[in-house]
């Protein structure tokens, strides 16, 4: 198969819960794949093992061809694999431009590019910050900023490694009808221009059917239906609509 | 005369108390989430206490016990009530904060009594079994921590335990079905303390009292209670009595300091093998 | 463009600078620049915690390990085995390098109050082996070690408290000036980041793990470089070196001048090392006198006195730069 990211037959239990029975989901190159489903399904867990945080008990993580199971976060973050988190946990001690400097400084884009620190880091720093809409708050310290900045601030750091793949924890939680469009916007610029392939999760359908191409829906730990965003509102239970927020970005048992 | 086993008896009964110690520094983890470093002062307190009681001619260990309790109670509230609840969500600050206030006492008593080491009477022997001495100190320490641990037990698996229960699993439902986490709070640090300082009190006779004695218990009880959990109260008994067992018969077989130097060395095994297992156990996940 | 967090050296450092380099001019007598000696290496010592307490925000409270490793090795390499004490210091500071990789690659894992706990038990250790650890000297039967302590060599003939106090002068300086480097190079930055957000760093891509370990062989580095001078200066080592007292010390001294800031706990050492030890205090009411200035600033001035200067600043920055916000 020619899938950019592949989680194969995930497992994972918490003591004696079972959050994951053994999923299987498949990102390709430059798709926009959502992960629907609703409280205590398992996505943030999901979206922890993808992305590295959390070590699955079984199954194995696929990218580009590559098996990444027992790559670290950080060390997948600078192999590609980026992601923002559901709650934004900003460095209280530092700036919006210190922030994204962090992770510019720790990927290897940014490292290649940049031999030396010369202009080229600066012009990539500034042009992260303009291109996420964080340039006139570069001096802010990045804990003052309002809901949808830090969110904004998630994409800047997320995008500073030129990820391939991005996977969106709740992007539009809590968040403004403005802001949420403004975001929205961000992620359509970023897929149509550096072919990013996404991974999208959240419990809110609209969402899901106005940017995915395909949309994976779990329950209880499985796949309990994949297809067309279109469709999805046929399967959907009208329990799962409108939910609150998930505990947050650890998944506890 | 068997001296090992002698050294074994009075390890079981030192063991106990040690493990009401631990079960107070498990309270204050679980309900307060704190890992509290000044838990050593208050055994040290209790330990004082005694001395000062017998040194006036009151050398009656139910009387140091209760006096302890008191003492104890008030310093252990006051210093919540001042201290830790308003710096509990900064680590660095409970963690400094709490060290400096067993150095604060540390200092305090050696101001008051002088850096040497003091004793108090054993206390006659109760009864003399296979040539092993069984003494008033480890009889009483051991029954006074048994009632104890035993209360705490029936508490936490009653209706009025609930509170202390529910605090320790999330605040703010317990916050928002209207109970007064802050007061809970005081008073379990300041029932934690007190507690600390009867097994100080108990243990006075059989140790010597000098102002950094409380180290060794704090240690003891730090390794319990990251292995260990607050609601399971026997087996932080079980473990406390091993430990005691432990650090008696190292100080018996090679020299008293051996005894802290390997409690340091379990505690430090432990957190480098089991750091997993300590984040469950741990205070907060966002630490 | 640059961080603005370490802008500039604070005119303050320069101007007392320029005092304590005159200041034995003034006619000091011997016992006063001895102390001010020994303050000058206690800043460094603050300093060097804050490196990894405050900037890489791993608490150690063990510290004293590393400033102990440092004049063990140096007492232990110039009266036992007779090496020259350049050389000694060389192998004290490797030694010292050594113990913080140790602490470092054990405690990385780790997370806030558990870090403390193992650096505490690791200090606490190391101070309890060698309180018990007795070594004998070469010639004669009599022992060395423990709170008696054992003596270092120097074997420099023109060594003065003048001398000593310069020297420690010149040293707290360079120190200081590495200290800031590291606090304002990229790897600073990176160590600020996750002693903020361990998830968000390593979102980043920080190898934390690494960065904590780096961080404590930095802060060891320099810390042993404070115990060999130390060595030098008071001429033997004895079991204190490693005490939870001294670690204690250390992060007395970052929390009441600001953790994080490097200038504020060197200038606080400055400050009150000399105070109180000038000033004839006995050993425990000194110590007391610690722990109550810690309780009250941790309790009223969480930041410290420079955390909270440098919030105030940047409080008045962003007021300033509302306009071209949002």
């Amino acid at each position: 198969m020619s899938d950019l990211l592949l989680a194969d037959r995930i497992t994972k239990s918490f003591g004696t819960n079972r959050v994951l029975r053994g999923v299987t989901i498949g990102i390709g190159r430059g798709e926009v794949v959502g992960l629907f489903g609703p409280n205590g399904s398992g996505k943030t867990t999901l979206a922890n093992i993808i992305t590295g945080l959390t070590r699955p008990d079984k199954g194995r993580i696929l990218f580009e061809g590559k098996d990444v199971t027992g790559m670290s976060m950080d060390a997948r973050f600078r192999a590609g694999i980026a992601r923002t988190f559901q709650i934004p946990d900003p460095y209280p001690s530092l700036t919006v431009v210190e922030s994204v400097r962090v992770a510019l400084l720790c990927s290897e884009a940014g490292r290649k590019e940049t031999e030396g620190k010369g202009p080229g880091f600066q012009e990539n720093l500034d042009s992260l910050l303009v291109r996420t809409g964080l340039f006139a708050q570069r001096f802010w310290p990045a804990a003052k900023l309002s809901q949808g900045c830090l969110r904004r601030l998630e994409f800047a750091r997320a995008i500073s490694c030129r990820p391939k793949f991005i996977l969106l924890d709740e992007v539009s939680s809590a968040l403004s009808a403005r802001d949420e469009a403004e975001l929205v916007a961000l992620m359509r610029s970023l897929h149509r221009e550096e072919d990013i392939s996404f991974l999208l999760i959240s419990h809110n359908p609209l969402i899901l059917e106005e940017l995915c191409d395909r949309v994976v829906a779990i329950e209880d730990g499985r796949v309990f239906w994949e297809g067309k965003p279109g469709d999805l509102a046929k399967y959907v239970p009208t329990s799962h609509h409108a939910h609150g927020d998930e505990g947050g970005n650890h998944e506890g048992g | 005369m068997n001296p090992l086993a002698q050294v074994l008896v009075d390890g079981i009964f030192t063991g106990a108390s040690y493990a009401l110690m631990a079960a107070g520094l498990a309270l204050i983890l679980g309900v307060v989430k704190v890992v509290n470093l000044s838990h050593g002062a208050f055994f040290t307190l209790g330990a004082y206490v005694a001395y000062v009681l017998e040194s006036r001619g009151l050398g009656n260990p139910l009387a140091a016990v209760l006096m302890a309790a008191v003492i104890a109670f008030a310093f252990g509230v006051f210093l919540c009530k001042s201290f830790i609840n308003p710096v509990r969500s900064h680590p660095f600050s409970v963690a400094v904060g709490s060290l400096g206030f067993a150095i604060l006492f540390e200092q305090a008593a050696q101001m008051l009594w002088g850096p040497h080491t003091l004793s108090i009477d054993l206390g006659a022997p109760v009864a003399v079994v296979d040539g092993v001495t069984l003494r008033r100190w480890g009889v009483i320490s051991f029954l006074v921590s048994l009632g104890l641990l035993g209360g705490l037990s029936l508490l936490l698996s009653r209706p009025w335990g609930l509170p202390l229960k529910l605090i320790a699993e999330d605040e703010e439902i317990a916050g928002s079905v209207g109970m007064d986490v802050e007061k809970i709070r005081y008073l379990t640090f300041g029932a934690a303390s007190s507690v600390a300082a009867i097994a100080g009190a108990l243990l006075a006779p059989a140790a010597t009292i000098t102002p950094t004695m409380g180290r060794v218990p704090l240690i003891l009880s730090l390794i319990v209670v990251i292995a260990s959990g607050m609601e399971k109260v026997w087996n932080i008994f079980f473990l406390a009595v091993g430990l005691g067992l432990l650090s008696n018969v190292s100080a018996y077989l090679f020299a008293p300091h051996w005894s802290y130097v390997l409690l340091l060395a379990v505690i430090c095994l432990l957190l480098v093998f089991r750091p997993k297992g300590l984040a469950a156990a741990g205070p907060a996940r966002d630490y | 463009m640059k961080p603005p967090r370490f802008g500039k050296i604070p005119g303050v450092l320069v101007a007392g600078a320029g005092i304590l380099l005159l200041l034995p001019l003034a006619g000091l007598d011997v016992f006063l620049l001895d102390v001010l000696t020994i303050g000058f290496l206690t800043a460094v010592y603050a300093g060097s915690w804050d490196i990894v307490g405050g900037l890489a925000g791993q608490i150690s409270l063990g510290h004293a390990l590393f400033f102990g490793t440092a004049t063990y090795s140096c007492a232990l390499l110039t009266s036992l085995l007779g090496w020259p004490f350049p050389l000694a210091a060389g192998a004290a500071l490797l030694l010292s390098t050594a113990a913080g990789a140790a602490v470092g690659t054990l405690s990385a894992p780790l997370k806030g109050p558990f870090v403390a706990l193992l650096t505490l038990a690791l200090g606490e250790a190391a101070h309890e082996f060698f309180l018990g650890q007795t070594f004998f000297s070469p010639r004669g039967a009599y022992s060395w070690g423990g709170e008696g302590g054992i003596p270092v060599l120097l074997g420099i003939p023109w060594f003065s408290p003048w001398i000593a106090y310069y020297a420690a002068l010149a040293f707290l300086l360079l120190c200081t000036w590495i200290m800031l480097r590291i606090a304002r190079s990229e790897t600073g930055l990176i160590w600020t980041a996750l002693s903020g957000s361990e998830l968000s760093a390593r979102a980043s891509g920080v190898d934390i793990r690494r960065h904590k370990r780096l961080a404590f062989v930095a802060a060891a580095a320099l810390a042993g470089a404070a115990g060999v001078g130390f060595a030098a200066c008071v001429g033997r080592a004895t079991a204190d070196d490693f005490s939870l007292e001294l670690s204690f010390q250390a992060a007395t001294f970052a929390a009441v001048g600001g953790r994080g800031t490097i200038v504020g706990p060197i200038l606080a050492a400055l400050l009150f090392y000399p105070l109180l030890q000038g000033t004839g205090i006995p050993p425990a009411g000194r110590v007391l006198l610690y722990a109550l200035v810690l309780l009250f600033t941790l309790r009223f001035f969480p930041a410290g006195v420079a955390g909270t200067l440098r919030e105030r600043a940047r409080a008045r920055r962003m007021a300033g730069r509302k306009g071209d916000g949002r």
